[in-house]
């Protein structure tokens, strides 16, 4: 039998939209020889449904890029999801318009200007920033196989970022989640594949492979520096990175 | 009011388990048979070290075990715990450490503080341990069980010297003015493959907290931080598990990196 991808596509959309959980793709009819390919068609079919209402694509996040997620779900590459401009979630979130959300410290780069080749994406580069990305799996209990992950845009709800620095060596950036003024995770940006900037390259690449040019003015969040932990409604959450300053949203 | 005080026997027997298991290299049973408070734990570990201060080991510092959240829920814990350093623990950096020589071998990346002033006081301010505080050095711990498989709980590393087996120190000083103990970033790499990373944070919310913890502490139990000591003061990411051959790297934000080496083991 073979894979629908337009109605796995709406099936996500209307799953996000209704904050109600779906079943796996890959339990679902023809879901077992889901491959990666497909699951990115899947995924592109839903930004194409966003972008027909009117949302418009302002970057890419990158997932799995700490070795042990990669371990953790069998994969040795990254993948990545695109952002619009109806994810941002700067001030405030309602947690009540995600099925279950869950907040993770990233570091974000902003490109500037064209990137002509993967290679170069770091002369693009016009600012970096501490940020921090809102997940929210359109699947119950959060779980999935690498290709429902991939068709569900790596999880991608919301996210926000600090003020824009000059780029920098980020390296080994310490990070810290703060969840009503208390730590509640921390890290180093080392965690995101040896260093963000590999992670940003690693975008470029991706999506020159895809197809996708990244634009001036588009974001970048490069992965998370811990792991994720639930989001709680009713709640001030702040990420602090070294010589970043912080990212903040207030919940409801 | 009466305690129910541990028999002198039972600190001496449990002494006498570990000091066995450090001098055969051969790991023992845990001691919480015999030892089950902390209290108690501490006479083992004070008496292990009578014993070496008497064969004529130097203290050159402390080191401060239990400080992340992570490591307290696992042993059901709401403090950290403190061993002793001897010089001859001390390896230069890049230096290779004999097999064996760390009982069970795990590293961990911290946050070295060296001392140039007394912390006597009944109780420490930051503003006490800053000024006493000479520089930074990043470190890496080589912590050792005496326990078999590491099986412990808070009473068995305690009176085992809170786990301590080697340690390295860099070999370029920092100002405490001039890096953000807080917000370093950390990472362990062997072979170029990242093992662990974290962040000062993870050290009881700042490293010089834990330093404050130990220098009330010491007081408290009678062997005061004096000038010169070392302070190892916690763990910033996940222990490693070290094996024969491994060379780690640790690199702290702001403070620099140090290196280890573990001897093959001898055919």
């Amino acid at each position: 039998m073979s894979f629908d991808v337009q109605a796995a596509a709406a099936a996500l959309d209307r799953a996000a939209r209704d904050r109600a959980p779906v079943p796996r793709l890959t339990d679902g009819p023809g879901g077992a020889g889901l491959d990666a390919a497909t699951a990115y068609a899947v995924q592109r079919a839903g930004i194409d449904l966003r972008v027909g209402r009117g949302e418009r694509v302002t970057g890419v996040k990158m997932g799995f890029t700490s070795r042990a997620k990669m371990a953790q779900m069998g994969v040795d590459d990254v993948i990545w999801g695109l952002l619009t401009d109806a994810m941002p979630a700067e001030g405030a979130l309602d947690t009540g318009t995600r099925i279950h959300p869950r907040v993770e410290p990233e570091i974000a780069f902003l490109i500037g200007r064209e990137v002509t080749s993967p290679l170069a994406v770091e002369a693009a580069v016009d600012g970096v920033a501490v940020g921090f990305e809102v997940l929210d799996s359109r699947y119950a209990g959060f779980s999935f196989a690498l290709p429902d992950v991939i068709a569900d845009n790596a999880s991608a709800s919301g996210y926000g970022v600090g003020a824009w620095h000059r780029p920098r060596d980020l390296a080994n950036t310490g990070l810290l989640l703060e969840i009503d003024g208390r730590a509640v995770a921390t890290g180093s940006a080392a965690a995101i594949l040896g260093d963000p900037y590999r992670s940003l390259r690693a975008a470029a690449r991706l999506a020159a492979a895809a197809g996708v040019a990244l634009q001036p003015g588009m974001v970048v969040l490069a992965g998370a520096a811990t792991a994720a932990v639930p989001l709680p409604a009713g709640a001030h959450v702040r990420v602090v990175g070294a010589g970043l300053g912080a990212a903040e949203v207030t919940t409801r | 009011m009466t305690q129910t005080a541990t028999p002198a026997t039972a600190v001496e027997r449990a002494a006498a388990r570990l000091l066995r298991a450090h001098e055969t290299g051969v790991p023992c049973d845990p001691v919480r048979d015999l030892v089950g408070s902390a209290d108690a734990a501490y006479a083992v570990q004070e008496r292990i070290t009578e014993t070496w201060l008497d064969a004529g080991r130097r203290l050159a510092g402390r080191k401060i075990g239990l400080t992340s959240a992570a490591v307290q829920r696992q042993l059901g814990v709401d403090s950290p715990d403190f061993g002793m350093l001897f010089a001859d623990m001390a390896v230069p950096d890049g230096a290779e450490i004999p097999a064996g020589a760390v009982p069970q071998a795990r590293a961990e990346a911290e946050v070295a503080l060296v001392l140039e002033r007394d912390l006597d006081h009944e109780r420490h301010t930051a503003a006490d341990l800053i000024r006493a505080t000479a520089f930074a050095l990043p470190a890496i711990e080589v912590a050792g069980s005496r326990v078999r498989d590491w099986d412990i709980t808070l009473a068995d590393t305690v009176a085992d010297n809170a786990s301590s087996g080697m340690y390295v120190l860099g070999n370029r000083p920092v100002a405490l003015a001039d890096v953000d103990l807080r917000l370093c970033g950390m990472v362990v790499e062997r072979r170029g493959e990242q093992v662990s990373t974290g962040t000062g944070a993870a050290c009881l919310g700042h490293p010089l907290n834990a330093a404050l913890w130990l220098a009330d502490t010491l007081v408290r139990v009678g062997r005061p931080l004096r000038a010169g000591d070392t302070v190892l003061t916690g763990a910033l990411g996940p222990m490693v598990a070290a094996a024969p051959g491994d060379v780690l790297e640790a690199r702290i934000d702001g403070l620099g990196d140090v290196r280890v080496a573990f001897a093959k083991e001898t055919p």
